[in-house]
């Protein structure tokens, strides 16, 4: 009797343990350091909103906003359609605007399990009264090419990843 | 004609941008509190910013494995960005230690929605438009206000002198504008600059260094806290620092300083690139600081104050406007049928009601009379006399409804013969008192038809009795008996008090008594105020000067007359019978709080506020009186006062003319030129004169006066009666 209740109990501890360490794999984080380098135009400071993107070309999740303050976010049409529908909470994911010619640097993480998976991440920004870039840069989100320069094709000049410390 | 010019572009600047200023200044005042409420925020670490660059990151760097930028803001306050568990982090540090001092300060949604009403009232770039527009006009408005305020006091050397105060109004209007001018100024200019900057009229150049790649050398290697930079650079001088991207050579340090932009190989600490900032951007990054107060506590409630002022200048600029008469005159007779023309001169309108209270009694007597601004002066067909009373501005131009006067005169020539008299209303404060009135004289006098009745009569601060002086003399030589009725009096009069006569001492020979009075209830006059008696309901006000000679006992002064109903009233009532009356705030006859040296110059019943200022002079100031008397025996119901004033030490001299004592005639005003050197030394050295009694008197001291500052002093009188050096209450 006694055997048995301590196989169970062992069974069911490492089973549990298992699924534990197999959860905690799962949700292993990839960190890369992110530099937007803007282009040299004129207006006011860009807004700029940088996205997961799955295997499908679909919105997965909002990684950053560059732009504090709420008004202007609808100005970023197809992501507010995404972010507003299903009412992401993206409170802690916004930063200060940077203006022309200026860069900034940031970190975003990945799920390990998205990394060289079909995953890209979208760049799209806005400038008040100007274009809006659906799709500003992209890069995908593969270890081989991601430390590659990326080009922007509005008020982004360039984009540069690589993977933090 | 220029004054009108200034003054009709400031009106109408304002009227254009009143909505926009208003809102920009309330938002403004909001805005004011909010650099206040960052820099009393704890952040600031004392003695850090003599810290170097290569101690500030080596610090940072124990807590931190990766920093992306290290900054330093207006505030002082140091902040890092690291990466701290896989995500970005930005919170101030303890540049001693690294540690986390707090996050960044976030704008309160509050203050970020008073900065999109302050910058474009939610309408965007329209908006944007509309405020730089506004701040534009405001700029004007201050440049007019300027040349407003130069006309008005008498020239730019003038700007500073104290202002003449006609009403709350006018009077608070010309002082907080003066206090505010600089900051408005200031706000409207850098407001025009940022707007401009915005709308990229004024170009923001970037500093754009170049790095020269193929040179890049990557060695000698060196620790970070090595470089010179680092190491000889304070943290003050620090605007930001961004790390390099990598660990490539290619990628390099980015250092904002206050002055310059260097770019520095991350390997050898050598300099890669290095530029000053173009002068406008300082320009401009000096514009956001002027505009916004950021950083400072002390030029943020400057500018908040600066603020605040426009809603109050606004409200009294068209209060003061409103209060212009307009020229809507209502009239029972037309000009052409009327003999008697009244024409009014006036700027804010109070001399208005004058002419108004002149041309009804006029009109209740059953005399076709015709009341017009100065500016209507045509042809009159029945005119026989003309009144003609008029202010004057600032420094001797005619006011608003008169500036056309003196040309229609020379164009219109009456076809009858009239009579015409003058009278003009000014303030000695000024100097060319009652100018106007005197060119006026002048070019009534020229045209053939005009016949002066007297010369220009001039009346002082508005005085009734002054006016009323005239209106006798003048209804006399016309014949006819009526009577003027005072304006409401306009000034500060507090509720009715009730006194209790406690003593009344009586000169039967001189018509002349002192009533003690006791206050039991009510306000709390000082010596100067007034005491307005109205002996019986209906009956018109009689004010009378008050003497305060301790806490408890008032004392007034009175002359009776055989037909005087108010000074019979007051004589009538005996010891221990009661008076109600109102005390009348007369802040312009009040002892004076600083100046060293006083004189005052009374005659008659005059004397009595003096008897309580003199008390009042527990200091022991040099105080000197003059008194002005018919006889010898009009002092004793003084004496005692005086007698007791020179033992203790309060009155310095007593110095007396008495009229018909002697075979030679003495009055008060011939001691003037006696015993010059006292008053001007009193005049030159901050001191005061203090005149009471009759206008009569008041106008042959002020000439004296007048004679010993253009011969000695070099300057007009009216320079310091404008300091308040000369107070004067007559009637």
């Amino acid at each position: 009797m006694k055997n048995i209740v301590i196989k169970t109990v062992g069974a069911l501890g490492l089973a549990s343990a298992i699924f534990l360490l197999s959860s905690f794999i799962k949700e292993a984080e990839v960190s890369y350091k992110c530099m937007i380098q803007m282009t040299n135009y004129t207006g006011e400071k860009a807004y700029v909103v940088v996205s997961l993107i799955n295997p499908e070309g679909k919105y997965e999740k909002t990684l950053y906003i560059q732009g504090d303050d709420k008004e202007w976010f609808p100005d970023l049409k197809n992501w507010w359609n995404f972010t507003d529908g299903i009412g992401e909470n993206v409170d802690a994911l916004s930063g200060a605007t940077i203006g022309n010619g200026e860069r900034n640097v940031i970190s975003l993480g990945f799920n390990a399990s998205h990394i060289d998976a079909g995953y890209k991440v979208r760049f799209e920004s806005a400038v008040e009264n100007q274009e809006y870039y659906a799709v500003d840069a992209e890069i995908e989100l593969n270890s081989a090419t991601i430390k590659d320069k990326v080009n922007g094709k509005g008020y982004i000049r360039y984009i540069r990843m690589v993977p933090n410390r | 004609m220029m004054v009108s010019v200034w003054r009709y572009s400031h009106l109408v600047f304002a009227i254009a941008s009143s909505i926009f200023l208003l809102i920009a200044s309330v938002t403004g005042v909001i805005l004011a509190v909010e650099p206040i409420l960052n820099k009393i925020e704890p952040y600031s670490v004392s003695g850090a910013d003599e810290l170097s660059l290569a101690e500030t990151l080596g610090h940072i760097h124990t807590k931190y494995e990766e920093v992306l930028a290290v900054k330093r803001d207006r505030n002082g306050f140091v902040s890092a960005t690291a990466i701290v568990d896989g995500k970005n982090d930005e919170f101030y540090i303890d540049p001693f230690t690294g540690e986390k001092l707090g996050s960044l300060i976030q704008k309160k949604p509050f203050f970020q929605f008073a900065t999109n009403l302050h910058r474009s009232l939610f309408l965007k770039s329209t908006g944007r438009f509309l405020i730089g527009f506004a701040s534009f006009l405001l700029i004007l408005i201050s440049i007019s206000g300027i040349v407003l305020i130069a006309k008005r006091q008498g020239g730019y050397k003038q700007f500073f002198a104290p202002v003449v105060r006609e009403n709350f109004s006018q009077y608070h209007h010309v002082v907080y504008a003066r206090w505010t001018l600089i900051p408005l100024l200031v706000l409207a200019l850098t407001g025009v600059y940022l707007s401009l900057l915005r709308f990229d009229v004024i170009p923001d150049p970037k500093v754009s260094l170049q790095v020269d790649f193929d040179s890049i050398q990557e060695e000698p290697i060196r620790e970070y806290t090595q470089f010179d930079l680092f190491r000889n650079t304070p943290l003050s001088e620090l605007r930001e620092l961004e790390y390099p991207f990598s660990e490539f050579v290619e990628d390099y340090y980015i250092i904002r300083l206050k002055d310059r932009e260097v770019y520095l190989n991350q390997v050898t600490g050598e300099v890669l690139a290095e530029e000053k900032y173009p002068g406008l951007q300082v320009m401009s990054s000096w514009a956001r600081v002027l505009h916004t107060g950021e950083g400072s506590i002390i030029w943020s409630i400057v500018l908040g104050f600066g603020s605040l002022a426009i809603p109050f200048l606004t409200v009294t600029g068209f209060i003061v406007y409103f209060r212009r008469p307009k020229t809507k005159i209502k009239n029972a007779y037309a000009k052409h049928e009327s003999e008697y023309i009244v024409l009014v001169g006036t700027e804010a309108g109070s001399t208005l009601q004058f002419a108004q209270e002149f041309h009804k009694q006029l009109l209740s007597a059953g005399k076709k009379s015709h009341l017009a601004l100065m500016n209507q002066y045509s042809l009159f067909k029945k005119m026989e006399h003309l009144v003609v009373i008029t202010a004057t501005y600032g420094q001797g131009e005619a006011p608003a409804s008169g500036e056309k006067f003196i040309q229609l005169v020379k164009k219109h020539r009456q076809k009858q013969a009239f009579d015409f008299s003058v009278v003009g209303f000014g303030s000695t404060a000024y100097p060319n008192f009652c100018q106007f009135a005197y060119e006026t004289h002048t070019a009534l006098e020229a045209s053939d038809k005009g016949i002066a009745l007297h010369e220009v009569f001039t009346v002082n601060d508005q005085s009734f009795e002054s006016f009323n002086n005239w209106f006798m003399a003048w209804s006399k030589k016309m014949d006819l008996s009526i009577h003027l009725e005072k304006p409401k009096l306009l000034g500060s009069s507090k509720p009715a008090s009730t006194f209790k006569v406690i003593h009344k001492a009586e000169l039967p020979e001189e018509d002349t008594f002192l009533l003690s009075l006791k206050n039991l209830n009510g306000s709390k006059p000082v010596s100067g105020d007034l005491l307005s008696v109205v002996p019986t309901e209906g009956a018109r006000e009689r004010l009378y000067s008050i003497g305060k000679v301790n806490t408890d006992t008032l004392v007034i002064s009175i002359r009776r007359h055989d037909k005087g109903l108010c000074s019979n009233y007051l004589h009538q009532l005996r010891q221990g019978e009661k008076l109600t009356a109102t005390v009348v705030n007369n802040r312009n006859f009040h002892f004076p709080k600083h100046a060293k040296k006083i004189v005052f110059i009374a005659t008659g019943t005059g004397i009595g506020p003096f008897l309580g200022m003199i008390q009042e002079n527990v200091k022991r100031r040099e105080i000197h009186l003059y008194w002005g008397a018919r006889t010898k025996d009009s002092f004793d119901l003084y004496k005692d006062y005086i007698d007791k004033a020179i033992r203790e030490g309060k009155l310095t001299d007593f110095k007396t003319a008495y009229s018909r004592q002697q075979a030679e005639k003495m009055y008060v005003q011939n001691l003037i030129q006696r015993d010059k050197d006292l008053f001007l030394d009193v005049l030159k050295n901050k001191g005061c004169i203090m005149i009471c009694g009759s206008i009569a008197m008041q106008k042959e001291v002020l000439e004296e006066l007048q004679l010993l500052s253009n011969e000695y002093l070099g300057k007009d009188l009216s320079h310091y009666q404008n300091r308040k050096q000369i107070k004067m209450d007559c009637y």
